[in-house]
């Protein structure tokens, strides 16, 4: 098969993290300290061969990023100071930008200014829209029982922020799934080595579902246990949270005051814990430096994490304005936690860093299909990613 | 006489990164004031160097001259002579001013520096400026150190007929190459061609021998140092000891042989090895139960001659004279228990290659046979003949060398005598697995590349791709490692792994550069007076470095450096005279002299 060289792709890789991997003599090491690492799939140090070569279209249809998940042993004891933890980072932003076919990835991960200007414009426009259609002066309501609660869904009501849930939903679901079918056709259409035949992907799909609830291979670096566990709870907050704003807002936003043993807010609190632990950890662990992967921090990383731990703390203003009564807080509240959230899942979801989400399992997925063809074609022993 | 000429001057580097780095700013205002200067650009960086827009600064003062200063100028060189051909000038016009060149890195070298820039500016070679001055040498000669650099320099001045004191801090001259088996490429046997050596240093009427001794303090000018030698207690009269060896059969007390490299056990009253020059017993204090309790002496007792051995010998103190002085002060190898993920220390098949060296020698402590480490009585970690056999061994390379974790440098010699040592395990044990891990193989030498062919065709597994752990594995050692050649993860099974630890300088190489003033390379090694030009010469003046503590080399390459040393010496000694170190001419007088012999003229 014939490979394009782009002499100048270390220039193209600039801005998604570090660039340039002249560093590497290829010894090796990375590659055999890698606990992820195995044959058919070995990374990073082939990863670093590809750049330094300029195959472009060969990395566009590389799954070793999405397998690793930067312990930072490599990093650790790489002879040269090259840092292949970081080349993975940086190889999974760029793979972000060339799945998606619209370019809108490549430009927020490129440009620090250009990620922050739509992240203010959506945030502005989301207050401007509160400020002229929502109504700030709705006063305390009374229940049946007689107490006094703040009428949230008269300020916004569930019914309207849900249709809007939905349409945004739609939106970038049809982004990340178009992307997703690009990274399908890149990494197993394009790669004409290995034929995976169609029954294979329903053999293999429970894997992909397994690791997305569990992500059951990051426990398997050596020593990330405690790291696995923020990551998962963190991850797992989102998700419930996500599932409740979607598909179950008219239970979530209410304007009763559910005592304190009910699941809903059980749920809340767990959501909440969950997002402020994980944001606050990483923060403060990107930060410090105290780990090999928080060494390195792209404009991306802090611009999630602080909307993450924004989004988690709107959230807890709000359920506390709203505890003890103080309507208008609640609403300012109530439009900021909006304002952040829509920048959010607009820049993230389907072109930045959190779409990791998807890519990740289902780079699992696509790399356990092939290993799986591997092994039954030339009985290599290549064992399943987990 | 060239009229007109107008210099300007670049600085290359900002050198004030460290308090302990030339002073940039002196520097500056220095050639600011020179009035041959015309313009100095403000220290910027490499980065800097845009050919167009040096070329209209240069058009814009009309500079006929560039003076390019810094570490390492000559990188910029080419920027600035296209700069200069866009500028329509003259693009040979651009010289460099190299601080490195002359090893002026510190704070307290500001004045060299300056002396090396005024002489670019003033287009007068900085030799013919700073020129320094000699001093009358005294005749003899002190050599530091007794392995092969130092036992050759003594003996190329000694056989010339000039006196050597040849100082040595262990019981016995020989240093490391006395350790080894064989040596590559010609696998010729270490011994046969060290001990003749040692022999006649031992003999040799020009040398005065001093083993158990070490440099106290150096004070004098170049051509008449005064040493100050401590000779530490040995115990035993040199002149008497007849080295029958009764002593340590009865000698209670117990330590790791050093020459051994901790892999066997020894007396406290001791010979190094059978063939030691001198060939006398020594006690070693800190074993030896009359010293520790108060209470032995079964050595006095049993010793045939009368008053040969005193348990009470206090360390001496003498001082010398010399002229000149070679420093061989040698190596340490790399401490692999620094790299936790090779088991070394904890993992006790896990062994270095100086350890190998002594297991595989006949002369060792399993007399030649390949044996797994076991435990004495007393526990202590040995290799020992009643061991077992191990039928698969790997070697790993590069352990503590280019490694930015740990040295950054080639150590040169590991590639090579790990190949050797590969040999030696197929030439003892035929039916053994050999496996090789290397990054690169780097056969620099005569016969080197040739050698690897042959190891390669008697069947060792050379595999590309850098260890990453050894682990324990029911009993074996499991080797990960990538096989890059192949594509593919490799996890080997093996009785014993050989760490082929690289050359570091010794821990106390710092406090001899001190008494000496001696300059080090950032990694530790002797700085030599100019790396290709004058590899022996140091910028002490009288002071010559030989062999492995200028930098990793092998022993060609050291007995080599140390004849030159030799050399060096004696043509000081003929000629009566020694030079003195350049450090030390005041900046007036080669500004004067640069002055004097200068083409370039201010206008006047």
């Amino acid at each position: 098969m014939s490979s394009r060289v782009d002499p100048n792709f270390k220039y193209t890789l600039k801005g998604f993290g570090k660039g340039d991997w002249n560093e590497c003599y290829h010894c090796g090491n990375c590659t055999a300290t890698c606990p992820l690492s195995e044959d058919g799939f070995l990374f990073p140090r082939k990863g670093v061969r590809a750049i330094q070569m300029g195959l472009k279209d060969k990395l566009a249809g590389y799954l070793d990023p999405w397998l690793c998940y930067y312990c930072g042993e490599c990093s650790k004891t790489c002879p040269r100071d090259a840092n292949p933890g970081e080349l993975m980072m940086t190889l999974r932003r760029y793979l972000t930008s060339v799945y998606d076919w619209t370019g809108f990835s490549g430009r927020l991960y490129k440009s620090m200014k250009a990620h922050i200007a739509v992240v203010i414009f959506l945030f502005l426009s989301v207050i401007t829209v509160f400020l002229i259609l929502a109504d700030f002066s709705i006063p305390l309501g009374t229940t049946e029982e007689g107490e006094k609660i703040v009428q949230l869904n008269a300020f916004a009501p569930h019914e309207f922020i849900s249709t809007i849930d939905h349409i945004l939903l739609g939106i970038l679901s049809f982004f990340l799934l178009t992307n997703i079918l690009n990274m399908f056709i890149k990494v197993v259409i394009k790669d004409k080595s290995i034929r995976v035949p169609i029954y294979m992907y329903f053999i293999q799909m429970w894997e992909g579902i397994f690791h997305f609830a569990t992500q059951a291979r990051f426990s398997k670096c050596e020593g990330k246990r405690t790291y696995w566990f923020i990551h998962w709870f963190c991850m797992s907050s989102y998700v419930i949270m996500f599932a409740m704003i979607i598909f179950f807002l008219a239970w979530f936003q209410t304007d009763n005051v559910y005592p304190i043993t009910h699941p809903q807010r059980w749920l809340g609190y767990y959501v909440t814990i969950g997002l402020i632990f994980g944001s606050v950890y990483f923060l403060i662990g990107r930060f410090r430096k105290n780990r090999e992967m928080f060494k390195f921090s792209h404009h991306s990383d802090w611009i999630f994490l602080i909307l993450l731990f924004l989004l988690a703390f709107t959230g807890i203003l709000i359920h506390i304005f709203r505890v003890s009564g103080l309507p208008l807080a609640t609403y300012i509240a109530y439009m900021v936690h909006l304002a952040v959230e829509v920048p959010m899942v607009v820049t993230f979801v389907a072109f930045s860093k959190w779409s990791h989400l998807a890519y990740r399992p289902m780079g699992i997925f696509f790399a356990n299909c092939k290993k799986a063809v591997l092994r039954k074609q030339y009985k290599m022993q290549v064992s399943p990613a987990f | 006489m060239k009229n007109k000429i107008k210099t300007g001057v670049y600085f290359c580097e900002h050198l004030n990164g460290h308090p302990d780095s030339l002073s940039m700013d002196e520097l500056v205002s220095f050639a600011r004031d020179l009035p041959e200067v015309a313009m100095v650009w403000e220290p910027a960086g490499m980065n800097v160097a845009d050919p167009g827009l040096l070329a209209e600064q240069i058009k814009g003062n009309d500079l006929t001259r560039i003076v390019l200063a810094g570490n390492r100028p000559g990188y910029i060189q080419p920027a600035f002579t296209r700069a200069m051909t866009l500028a329509g000038k003259d693009p040979s016009e651009v010289v460099i001013a190299s601080f490195h060149e002359y090893n002026a890195t510190t704070r307290k070298d500001t004045d060299t520096a300056k002396a090396i820039l005024a002489c670019a500016v003033l287009d007068v070679p900085f030799e013919l400026a700073a020129l320094p001055s000699e001093e009358k040498v005294h005749p003899d000669t002190l050599v530091i150190g007794g392995g092969i650099a130092g036992i050759q320099a003594s003996l190329e001045i000694a056989n010339s007929g000039q006196k050597v004191y040849l100082l040595e801090r262990t019981g016995t001259i020989g240093g490391h190459m006395a350790m080894f088996d064989k040596t590559f490429p010609t696998l010729d046997c270490a011994a046969c061609i060290l001990t003749p050596k040692m022999v006649e240093v031992g003999q040799h009427p020009n040398i005065e021998l001093m083993t158990y001794c070490e440099v106290k303090s150096v004070s004098g000018e170049p051509g008449n140092f005064k040493v100050k030698i401590l000779k530490k207690a040995r115990r035993v009269n040199l002149a008497t000891c007849i080295g029958c060896g009764m002593c340590a059969e009865k000698c209670p007390g117990k330590a790791k042989s050093e020459f051994d490299n901790g892999t066997s056990m020894r007396t406290a009253i001791y010979i190094p090895f059978p063939q030691a020059v001198p060939n006398k017993y020594l006690i070693d204090a800190e074993s030896c139960t009359y010293v520790l309790k108060g209470k032995c002496g079964v050595c006095v007792k049993i010793c045939p001659v009368k008053d040969c051995i005193n348990l009470d010998e206090k360390d001496a103190e003498v001082e010398i004279n010399v002229g000149n002085i070679i420093v061989a002060t040698g190596f340490k190898t790399f401490d692999p228990s620094r790299a936790e993920q090779f088991g070394y220390g904890k993992l006790p098949n896990v062994v270095t290659s100086l350890e190998f060296e002594r297991l595989v020698n006949a002369a060792g402590p399993t007399g030649g046979l390949i044996r797994y480490r076991g435990q004495d009585k007393k526990g202590n970690w040995i290799f020992s003949p009643d061991n077992d056999e191990p039928h698969s061994i790997a070697l790993i390379h590069c352990i503590g060398s280019r490694d930015e974790n740990y040295n950054k440098y080639c150590s040169r010699v590991c590639c090579m005598y790990s190949l050797k040592l590969a040999h030696l395990i197929k030439e003892k044990i035929p039916d053994a697995e050999v496996c090789e891990y290397y990054i690169d193989m780097r056969a620099f030498g005569k016969g080197y590349e040739e050698f690897y062919e042959r190891i390669k065709e008697e069947g060792v597994k050379i595999i590309r791709g850098k260890t990453a752990s050894v682990k324990e594995s029911n009993g074996q050692l499991l080797v990960r490692s990538e096989d890059i050649h192949q594509g593919r993860i490799i996890e080997k099974k093996v009785d014993m792994v050989v760490l082929a630890v690289g050359l570091e300088p010794r821990e106390d190489a710092g406090e001899v550069a001190r008494m000496l003033g001696l300059e080090r390379e950032s990694d530790g090694w002797f700085t030599e007076a100019n790396y290709l030009a004058d590899p022996t010469s140091t910028f002490a003046g009288g002071i010559g470095i030989a062999g492995l503590c200028q930098g990793p080399k092998d022993i060609p390459d050291t007995v080599a450096q140390a004849s030159a040393a030799a050399s060096r010496v004696l043509q000081s000694i003929i000629r009566g005279k020694v030079k003195n170190s350049i450090k030390n001419i005041p900046l007036d007088t080669i500004l004067k002299n640069a002055r004097q012999f200068s083409p370039v003229k201010t206008e006047e």
